[in-house]
């Protein structure tokens, strides 16, 4: 008899529980539903044809994700840290050379090597498509370092240090990475909270308009040659971008299938 | 009891004393190799040191650079001649080669100190040593060859401990009555051993089936390796189908020359001439002289492909082992640590006038540095041909580098001495011979329910980790299939020691016995003083085992 009474309590109360919290999460579920009424899916166009090779894209990005300054010696064993970084080919000699100069941010590939290899889930691809990593988590093994084709990740080879002159200029939304992890390109992923947080706030959707030139890179670029945006938008910048017949990504024969596109530089007749 | 102490004693003879000469902690040339290997295995806690308090940048490594550098090629030698111990073991039990038995437990020997040594050049080569092992085992992603490594590692290590202590725990025994100074150490790692037919027989069995087991996992271990390199699609030079077969075998060369050279310098340290003549030494020259030429093929095979008609950046990467800035370190590599120790061990083995030792070892010194050296021309030059052309900073390996390079092959002796001096390395002969087909009486109930309770508890711990490894920051599969693995493990290990008496007999027994530890000791003297008790007596200069009448 005691157990019949108990056992209906605990039904009664487990039905009352599970009804709580279906009304609960009823209009929970409804919001999130009508804020994203479909998954982002992150990407970026970088037009080669209108980059000037300024490197304002990656003097930005440094100051925007606190990225360490090497030092001389380090800069030489090619231990500094370019979150964004230029990508320099040079063709012919001298009167007739020919540069080009690719900026290349983390690709943020649809099937990244990178967090195939990591074993400790410390780099993971996020539900809007950003290869993201978590140095709390890292252990420093650096296999992602060695099956990114790439190159876009960087390890922490010792104590984060700038000038103290630099200090000041240190961006309070990010934060600096320890000695011994891995870091890399996050497409400016705090600026993108702050971005929806601000249209949740005044009750609107994200547009396209917000995030175009969202990144400290994009933002930065003096010729506009880098957009960001949502591929999975049709009505988009980037989704109009990379329709364009020059349009094509780093190393495709690679299989990664990377969301950052290029548009091919054109032949210019001089 | 006494008449099984009586039957060992009446069978020992001077060369019983002989098996265990080499247990004493005495000698100048003892305390000298200690001072000196723990000075050099010094040298690999200092480099260590360094990369903790200034980071990795002391390294010669670098991003855009080389990413690994020689301690990974490093941690690949020691993998691969933790490799070849237990192999050696596996083989010699399965197939009964009676003539290298004594060398079965110097090579697990080898491969426990060797193995130790490369979990911790891991440990010194990540960027975060004190999170490297916790993090792998806890988020452990089942995709991540690392993971994998990691769970091969745990099973082989798991695995070769429960087949050597198996393997010695009749030895162990022997040596509690024969080593009366260390009598409390190998009476407490005898764990109860009684040495009747029986249990000899349920022993050699388990042992066999072990060995049976674990040699698939040893292949599994170092193709993990091979598998670390061969998967990165990114990398050319490394992305080859070919990579685990190739690891494998080339752990088999360096695990062999190792323990040739192992066993030389222990030979001529301890006297052990008579247990091991020269003839062994020809016999594991031949062998690896034989793997060594395969070695050398599926060398060919690999520069032949990467050279012909591969893709451009794969041929870069040959081109610049063979013919560009790693020419130098290649060829001698090849030449002077393959093609010419291998001259060497083919003129001995088809000479029937040749059999040297110093020739042997020779060969295998050469063939040890030859094939780490390869070894680092399979990791680094990738490092220098990245896929996109960014510039590469040269990669010279730093002081910390070869401090932990160098510290661990000291470091891995250090071990192995010490393994050596603790343990009986020689096995004692069997008095009886016909203990194949002896089978104990039907096991007690509780033992066959705890043997079958870890086995079931094993399996489906192993199956729940592998359900549940998409989820991993909930369940942590890792740890579940480690401790099934391990739960699976102790059952051979259960079968051999817990007692065949009945539960209700050992807790009757438990209960007439006194209760107090002091009254149990006196108990023991009792009985000891009954069987003759070779405890305190004088020390023989040059032997421990100075109570026995000469």
């Amino acid at each position: 008899m005691i157990t019949t009474s108990s056992r209906r309590r605990f039904l009664r109360v487990a039905g009352q529980a599970a009804g709580l919290v279906g009304i609960a999460s009823a209009p929970l579920l409804a919001a999130e539903a009508a804020a994203s009424p479909r998954k982002r899916k992150w990407g970026m166009v970088i037009d080669l044809d209108r980059c000037t090779g300024c490197q304002g894209c990656a003097v930005a990005c440094r100051a925007e994700n606190n990225i360490p300054v090497a030092g001389p010696t380090n800069t030489e064993k090619g231990r500094s840290i370019f979150w964004m970084n230029l990508l320099t080919t040079s063709e012919g000699e001298y009167p007739g050379l020919r540069q080009q100069f690719i900026p290349t941010p983390c690709n943020h590939c649809e099937d990244p090597p990178c967090t195939k290899a990591c074993p400790v889930g410390a780099t993971t691809q996020s539900e809007e498509g950003i290869t993201q990593q978590v140095p709390e988590r890292c252990i420093g093994c650096r296999l992602c370092e060695v099956s990114c084709p790439y190159t876009r990740r960087y390890f922490n080879w010792s104590e984060a240090e700038w000038p103290e002159s630099l200090r000041e200029q240190l961006n309070p939304d990010v934060a600096v990475r320890p000695h011994g992890v891995i870091e890399k390109c996050l497409f400016c992923h705090h600026r993108i909270r702050a971005a929806k947080d601000r249209a949740r706030a005044e009750g609107r959707a994200l547009t396209d308009a917000d995030v175009r030139r969202l990144p400290a890179c994009a933002q930065s670029c003096p010729a506009e040659a880098i957009v960001f945006g949502d591929l999975n938008d049709p009505e988009s910048a980037v989704s109009r971008e990379v329709e364009s017949p020059r349009a094509f990504r780093l190393l495709e024969d690679v299989g990664t299938r990377p969301k950052v596109f290029y548009l091919r530089e054109a032949k210019w007749q001089e | 009891m006494a008449g099984v102490v009586d039957a060992t004693r009446a069978a020992s003879t001077e060369d019983e004393a002989s098996l265990l000469r080499h247990l004493p902690l005495e000698g100048r040339g003892f305390w000298l190799s200690v001072l000196l290997l723990a000075s050099g295995a010094a040298a690999l806690f200092y480099g260590f040191l360094m990369q903790v308090l200034y980071g990795h940048a002391v390294t010669g490594q670098g991003s855009h650079g080389a990413i690994w550098g020689i301690i990974v090629a490093n941690i690949v030698n020691f993998i691969g001649v933790s490799h070849v111990g237990i192999a050696i073991s596996a083989v010699v039990r399965l197939l009964r080669l009676e003539r290298y038995r004594q060398l079965a437990r110097l090579a697990e020997f080898i491969t426990l100190a060797a193995i130790t040594t490369a979990v911790m050049n891991i440990g010194m080569d990540v960027g975060r040593p004190e999170r490297f092992i916790v993090n792998t085992l806890w988020y452990g992603r089942y995709h991540a060859p690392f993971v994998w490594s990691c769970t091969v590692i745990t099973t082989y290590v798991v695995g070769s401990s429960v087949y050597l202590y198996l393997a010695m725990r009749r030895d162990l025994w022997l040596c509690e009555t024969k080593v009366p100074s260390r009598r409390w150490m190998y009476r407490m790692m005898a764990l109860g051993y009684r040495d009747t037919p029986a249990s000899r027989a349920r022993h050699t069995r388990i042992v066999w089936w072990l060995a049976v087991i674990i040699l698939p996992i040893m292949v599994s271990v170092h193709s993990v390796y091979g598998y670390i390199f061969g998967l990165q699609a990114g990398r050319p030079g490394w992305y080859n189908p070919f990579q685990a077969p190739y690891f494998v075998l080339g752990a088999i060369v360096s695990g062999f020359a190792t323990v040739i050279m192992a066993l030389a310098v222990l030979r001529k340290a301890f006297h052990w001439e008579e247990f091991f003549p020269i003839r062994i030494f020809k016999g594991l020259g031949v062998f690896l002289g034989f793997v060594t030429l395969l070695y050398m093929y599926f060398l060919f095979s690999e520069y032949l492909t990467g050279t012909y008609a591969s893709p451009e950046a794969e041929r870069v990467v040959f081109r610049d082992v063979l013919f560009g800035r790693f020419r130098l370190i290649t060829w001698s590599a090849m030449l002077g640590g393959m093609l010419f120790p291998f001259a060497l061990l083919f003129i001995q083995g088809v000479n029937r006038r040749i059999c040297s030792i110093p020739l042997t070892v020779t060969a295998a010194l050469l063939i040890n540095i030859g094939l780490w050296t390869i070894r680092t021309v399979v990791v680094v030059p990738t490092f220098y041909h990245p896929l996109l052309p960014w510039e590469v900073a040269p990669y010279v390996p730093a002081l910390s580098e070869w401090c932990i390079v160098i510290g661990s092959f000291f470091f891995f002796a250090l071990l192995l001495l010490v393994l050596v001096k603790v343990f009986p390395v020689l096995e004692f002969p069997e008095v009886h011979e016909s203990d194949e087909e002896i089978r104990g009486q039907r096991m007690p109930f509780w033992k066959m329910l705890s043997i079958g309770g870890s086995a079931v508890t094993g399996i489906a711990l192993i199956a729940t980790g592998i359900a549940n490894r998409t989820q991993p920051e909930f369940f942590h599969p890792p740890v579940i299939w480690l401790s099934g693995i391990v739960m699976l493990l102790s059952v051979p290990f259960q079968i051999c020691v817990l007692p065949e008496r009945p539960l209700t007999r050992l807790i009757r027994a438990r209960l007439a016995a006194p209760r107090k530890i002091f009254l149990r000791r006196t108990l023991t003297e009792n009985y000891l003083v009954s069987a003759p008790r070779p405890i305190r007596a004088p020390m023989m200069r040059g032997s421990i085992l100075g109570t026995r009448k000469r």
